[in-house]
């Protein structure tokens, strides 16, 4: 994983390297480490498999989608960052977290080879969804935080007024299988 | 006694945002610099207009439009690069600034006006010119620009 730097650029080009997935959401970009998805999906590929949450006790979360016997709580990428609405088309499933992040689309893969740390003026949420900034192709990105798309906070709030629905859906789903 | 000048006489640089004709003490000024390229991206904190890439590092860039005239400030051509201290930690951020910046040497009186981030004035050739308190002036604001959203969300 590329470790941050402090905000400036080191002189000899000796850093690690980290490939990115870089997605769009509304009219900016961002970059999310390659090696934190586990998946990534079309949403038209994902029917069968998504619940509604009984009680969506956040904005950015109404549904869960069962992917391998594992569930996955739907986040959708323009409520998170606040975002007007968008037309999500691409699903990102991350392979640390029990989120799955719908994104307007994925635009390239590419290497970051450097992580800025975020200025400290900067003291809004954006210190939760961050990992940090990037430069690719002389553009500046966001580094999405895969933890940061639901905290810890929020899962426990999901799962406290939707108790046992994420392993639910997981066992309903490999019932179905054995059957 | 400032130690570039070896006067005993503090040195500002006055600049306009927007209409309003204001100083900062020299200290606090890195540089003047031509308008970046911007890059903005999602984020919660109020003031900040974007990000820009100065010699390899990340600068934020605060608008002090809400704060001292009420709105956004006007398109700018440069930028003042200042040092801000947040938490003990040294970090520089550009301000938009529009027209021309002057660096003057005068002595800082009291402050006469009624805005809370006015740390005093200067006068000069008739006019008196307010020196920001840098960090209050970014509070203000800061809080003028959270109240504009909390009325927009409660009018939505």
């Amino acid at each position: 994983m590329t470790q941050p730097v402090g905000s400036s650029l080191m002189p000899r080009d000796t850093r690690p390297r980290e490939q990115v997935a870089v997605f769009s959401i509304a009219q900016f970009r961002f970059a999310i480490s390659a090696a934190s998805i586990q998946e990534i999906r079309s949403t038209d590929s994902l029917g069968g498999t998504v619940v509604e949450l009984d009680r969506p006790v956040l904005r950015k979360v109404r549904h869960i989608v069962e992917r391998d016997a594992r569930s996955y709580y739907v986040v959708s990428g323009y409520e998170h960052f606040h975002l007007p609405a968008s037309r999500p088309t691409t699903v990102l499933i991350l392979r640390n977290a029990p989120v799955a992040v719908l994104v307007d689309k994925i635009e390239e893969m590419a290497e970051m080879r450097v992580l800025l740390t975020l200025p400290h003026s900067f003291h809004g949420e954006e210190r939760t969804w961050y990992r940090g900034l990037t430069v690719l192709e002389r553009n500046v990105l966001p580094v999405a935080n895969p933890l940061g798309f639901l905290t810890a906070a929020e899962l426990l709030r999901l799962e406290e007024q939707n108790p046992g629905l994420l392993e639910t859906a997981a066992a309903q789903r490999y019932e179905g299988g054995r059957a | 006694m400032n130690p570039e000048t070896g006067s005993l006489v503090p040195s500002f640089v006055i600049f306009h945002v927007g209409t309003r004709r204001v100083a900062l003490p020299r200290d606090c000024v890195a540089e003047m610099i031509a308008s970046p390229l911007l890059f903005s991206f999602p984020h919660t904190t109020p003031m900040i207009a974007g990000v820009a890439l100065r010699r390899g590092r990340i600068v934020p860039v605060l608008d002090l439009g809400p704060g001292l005239l009420g709105a956004a400030s006007p398109t700018a051509r440069f930028f003042l690069v200042v040092e801000r201290c947040i938490s003990n930690i040294a970090e520089r951020c550009a301000i938009p600034v529009q027209g021309e910046c002057e660096l003057v040497a005068a002595n800082m009186l009291p402050a006469a006006g009624p805005d809370e981030f006015v740390a005093g004035c200067l006068a000069l050739n008739g006019e008196m010119i307010d020196v920001l308190d840098l960090e209050k002036a970014i509070a203000a604001g800061a809080r003028i620009q959270e109240e504009s959203v909390a009325a927009a969300e409660a009018l939505s």
